[in-house]
């Protein structure tokens, strides 16, 4: 149910009600949590994928897109916990596969997410990432708020929600200006799959990748 | 037929069917309400979208690009600018009508020192006097006050919506001091607000067209959670996303007991 709608049944509803409701139920937590050793290694992982686009945004007048595509991949591949992903976001369908189709898929979105960053972070324009604050949620997941700063635009709002896998943190999801890519890929994959099936998808997601590629050729 | 009948026509469309579906809209908690929820209209949803597409396509996306191509951009942010500044009264109203005063007050402002010293809204002086832009409607508001969403929308021409948002297309256009001015300035104005606004929108559709394998599904998530993100003023609740990871848990704890 709505946050609004108990609100208002409650107290009559607005902003501060929403607010003052969510943090009775101990939804917003009122202080942030003190970056402790622990938090501070969560943010390296963050700010070393940050590093690692703004290196190939300014370079961007000499790399290719493949050359931005190899700097990316081993960065992208360390620091996303892509098999946990793809399982959110197949959701159901993730129980029906094999497991080499498991492990190809898992595969072949790593080559996505690198292709993406790869294409889209194509030039540089004194853009600067900043952390903004660090909340702790639910099972030890950790959200990392952040910006993108850009000369005379507005920042972009992208919150990293991390978690431990192993003693390293790791990104499970990328919200940039509150759209989350994972629940925007879970809806659309499911379209694709209930038209096309699985294998539909895997051909649709095969030539995303080949088409980032050619257009940035 | 002439141009003021026809305008008056459009308008009195617009709003017998906002408020015509109004009334659709219940304060009763809905199973639409959370991020995923099944999509009731998808038929008619696809064929309106199907249809947006292709008048995009072949009429609309070109125009703007021709347009982009052509024109300063110094001259297209004025034009942005002079669109964002007529419309603002809907946001001031909504400011209000959210309890927000301090920044309705400081809209109040906003709106007179660009309507004067920005001369008619062409250039954007309060933001550097530290009076920024908020975006706020009424579809906003009725999230505030409690209203739930409703089913998703898609509307021929005027694309993605909920049926929460569709009394704003009232408000918005009896806000609007365009609604008031003679069909000769109307119309024209009216063009050219449409492929100034496509032409601000052409990054992000190609960034769409880049990365969608469902365009249809990803516009419309898309949609839903850049509301809830207005909505919240940049600060959505992370419920939505977080059960998602919880979902998963409980899967598998079904498939131990399995």
């Amino acid at each position: 149910m709505k946050l609004n709608t108990v609100s208002a049944r409650i107290c009559g509803g607005g902003i501060l009600c929403t607010i003052l409701l969510l943090w009775a139920v101990g939804l917003v937590s009122p202080v942030t949590a003190a970056p402790t050793e622990e938090f501070a290694e969560a943010s390296e992982t963050v700010e070393r994928l940050h590093q690692k686009l703004l290196e190939v945004m300014q370079q961007s007048d000499t790399l290719g897109y493949q050359a931005r595509f190899n700097q990316l991949a081993p960065v992208i591949s360390s620091l996303f916990d892509t098999p946990l992903i793809v399982k959110v976001i197949l959701s159901r369908y993730w129980k029906k596969l094999t497991a080499l189709q498991k492990s190809n898929f898992i595969e072949m979105f790593n080559q996505l997410s690198i292709a993406t960053y790869a294409s889209r972070f194509n030039d540089y324009n004194d853009e600067q990432f900043r952390e903004v604050s660090k909340e702790v949620l639910k099972k030890g997941r950790l959200l990392i708020k952040t910006e993108l700063l850009r000369v005379k635009k507005e920042p972009i709002k992208l919150n990293y929600l991390m978690h431990q896998k192993d003693g390293n943190w790791l990104i499970i999801s990328v919200i940039a200006n509150g759209v989350n890519d994972l629940s925007l890929k879970r809806a659309e994959y499911a379209a694709v799959i209930r038209a096309k099936g699985f294998d539909g998808l895997v051909a649709e997601i095969e030539r995303k990748i080949e088409q980032m590629e050619n257009s940035n050729e | 037929m002439n141009n003021i009948s026809l305008k008056h026509k459009i308008i009195s469309l617009i709003l017998i069917f906002s408020f015509g579906l109004l009334g659709g809209c219940s304060t009763a908690p809905s199973k639409e309400d959370y991020a995923g929820a099944p999509d009731r209209l998808e038929l008619a949803n696809r064929g309106f979208f199907n249809f947006n597409e292709a008048l995009d396509k072949h009429l609309l996306k070109p125009i703007s690009k021709t347009y982009a191509e052509f024109t300063p951009q110094l001259v297209r942010t004025s034009i942005t600018n002079f669109f964002d500044n007529i419309a603002y009264l809907n946001v001031i109203l909504n400011s209000f009508l959210q309890g927000k005063i301090d920044q309705g007050l400081s809209d109040s402002v906003r709106l007179l020192f660009n309507s004067t010293i920005g001369i008619g809204g062409l250039f954007d002086v309060a933001t550097p006097m530290g009076l920024p832009e908020h975006n706020e409607d009424f579809g906003q508001t009725l999230a505030v006050w409690g209203i739930n969403r409703g089913s998703y929308l898609y509307l021929p021409v005027l694309g993605p919506n909920t049926i929460r948002n569709t009394p704003d297309l009232a408000s918005s256009t009896l806000l609007n001091p365009l609604t008031y001015v003679t069909g000769a300035i109307f119309f024209p104005l009216l063009a050219i607000n449409i492929i100034n606004l496509r032409a601000d929108l052409l990054d992000e559709t190609s960034i769409r067209d880049e990365a969608a394998v469902d365009l249809y599904s990803f516009t419309r998530e898309a949609y839903l959670q850049r509301r809830e993100f207005l909505i919240y003023d940049g600060n959505p609740p992370l419920i939505d996303y977080e059960a998602m990871f919880e979902d998963e848990l409980e899967d598998d704890s079904v498939l131990i007991i399995e």
